[in-house]
């Protein structure tokens, strides 16, 4: 044997910062030449304590401090967290009130996969498409800012209902800013479909067989690529969602190319959803108009963010904080799979995959 | 639309991204900006100070009344304060301009002053803040809404109770 023979395997380090976004998640990768042959993912890089700071807070605080968990789910959060608390003390929301919720969630979930899918291209190394993406989710953004005022944190929920109406001139401009995304989303998948420098990239990349996503019980987009339709707007629908036109979208490839054009098409699916809604929204309060105190009890809630299902653990006790608030995030579930699809993937693919769970750090790590 | 579509498109829109500071900058009307605090109808009933999740509000008794005060560096534009203020009194601006030199950053603070007076019944010194009569019914006339004012609570209690109501 001589002397500067190279050993046959390394191990890089990938991560903490910089994996696909600027979040903390360190993976120790060994390669076997230019390809994956063992993953370990190390987490808990970041430790902000919000689940301790809840119970600090009073449940009204603790609306808006959900909220600032994370920034891409941050409707979901305080949705799950009302839901919890209104399930405890058996506060019915009005019907305006729930129509309203799932305009704001499906517009957070536009923006959140339009955002996604545009990191995926800037990724595969397609700049200018890239850039093209994130002016077109800047519409969304634009009518984020517009509804709400605030462009991540939206501010909609409260316990009880919503904080913000909506009138004449607000769902014109909103028809109008969906119709131009609409467009632009259905030339977006057509490109998906077509494109040679995306398809090499992403076909057959990062796979994540039917049985592996089982087994590691993924959620959301991840989960319905494998081809697992599970959805929570359908499996336990909550808000107004059991009387929209909700579409389920599946594929059964499990590659980044398949997350990718699920959440395309979850986007056409949602602009259908909002629609649906500023048709049939009722009239009325938007929310009980009231601060009632929020009895002792516990309750779990979960509902369906951009990334998957996200579960709220509520326990209540006399004071006006919550005794304990426990959440469990999509990313948490979605992140077991990537030692899955990582198996055997070359080192240039890394990032790529790890962004096609679209990982959610700051909710995890919180 | 293909590739030379968006192409020309965007050659003739020229760059997407704002002039801002050489030009105005996108500001939708909604927007949740700088608190503006009108001390004249708030009701005193601190509610703004509970529900703020940053505790950037703060009221304070001083022999002139109660002051209020809402840290801008510390606020975190959450809106909490204006959806639950029962008369409108807070109110979130669509001012986003809140760049200041650190020099000045005890300053950067939306104070109000909610004076005292002196009842006209029983002469006691209390706070001159908006009566809670939101829900009266009849609704006060003008002439009511400032005798209940003059008033002490003790006084605005007893006005209210003895107020002729027309059956």
């Amino acid at each position: 044997m001589s002397t500067n023979t190279v050993p046959e395997t390394f191990s890089i380090p990938v991560g903490p910062l910089h994996v696909a976004l600027e979040e903390p998640m360190y993976f120790k990768i060994d390669v076997k030449g230019e390809t994956v042959s063992h993953v370990d993912i190390n987490a808990g890089h970041a430790h902000r304590g919000i689940e301790y700071l809840t119970t600090k807070r009073t449940m009204y605080q603790n609306v808006v401090l959900t909220e600032r968990i994370c920034s891409l789910c941050s409707n979901s959060h305080p949705q799950t967290f009302a839901m919890a608390a209104e399930k405890i003390a058996g506060i019915e929301v009005p019907e305006r009130g729930i129509y309203l919720r799932v305009v704001a969630d499906e517009m957070k979930r536009i923006t959140s996969h339009l955002f996604n899918v545009a990191l995926l291209v800037h990724l595969v190394g397609y700049e200018t498409y890239f850039m093209h993406m994130m002016q077109v989710r800047e519409i969304g953004q634009d009518m984020v800012e517009s509804i709400f005022g605030n462009r991540q944190d939206i501010g909609a929920m409260c316990i009880g209902g919503v904080r913000y109406d909506l009138d004449d001139k607000t769902i014109a401009y909103i028809k109008g800013a969906i119709d131009k995304i609409e467009v632009e989303t259905k030339d977006i998948i057509k490109t998906f479909k077509s494109n040679g420098s995306i398809l090499r990239r992403t076909k057959g990349v990062g796979v994540l067989s039917h049985a592996d996503a089982i087994t590691c019980g993924v959620v959301g987009p991840v989960a319905r690529a494998s081809g697992i339709e599970y959805d929570v707007r359908r499996a336990a629908p909550y808000a107004a969602y059991d009387r929209l036109p909700l579409v389920v979208h599946s594929a059964t490839d499990g590659d980044v190319w398949s997350r990718a054009m699920v959440r395309l098409e979850e986007i056409l699916t949602s602009i259908n959803l909002l629609r649906a809604c500023l048709r049939d929204l009722p009239g009325g309060p938007t929310n009980i108009n009231d601060r009632p105190d929020i009895p002792p009890g516990q309750a779990v809630t979960r509902s369906e963010a951009p990334r998957g299902e996200v579960i709220y653990y509520l326990r209540t006790n006399d004071t006006p904080q919550p005794e304990r608030v426990k959440w469990r995030v999509p990313t948490f579930m979605n992140w077991d799979g990537l030692r899955f699809m990582l198996q055997d993937a070359k080192v240039a693919d890394i990032a790529m995959i790890v962004n096609s769970i679209d990982p959610c750090l700051s909710c995890t790590e919180r | 639309m293909n590739f030379l579509t968006i192409f020309a498109r965007n050659l003739k829109q020229g760059p997407q991204t704002e002039a801002f500071p050489f030009g105005p900058a996108f500001t939708p009307e909604r927007l949740r900006g700088r608190i503006e605090f009108k001390a004249e109808t708030c009701e005193g009933c601190r509610i703004c100070e509970r529900v703020c999740p940053a505790n950037a509000i703060r009221f304070a008794k001083t022999p002139d009344g109660m002051t209020f005060d809402c840290w801008h560096n510390t606020c975190v534009f959450c809106g909490n304060c204006e959806f639950y203020c029962p008369t409108d009194a807070i109110h979130q601006t669509n001012d986003w301009n809140l760049a200041h030199a650190n020099a000045d950053k005890f300053e950067m603070v939306e104070h109000g002053l909610i004076a005292n007076q002196t009842c006209v019944e029983c002469g006691a010194t209390a706070l001159n803040t908006a009566p809670m009569v939101k829900n009266a019914k009849p609704p006060l006339s003008s002439e009511e809404y400032s005798e209940v004012r003059a008033r002490c609570p003790k006084c605005r209690a007893k006005y209210l109770k003895n107020r002729k109501v027309p059956a």
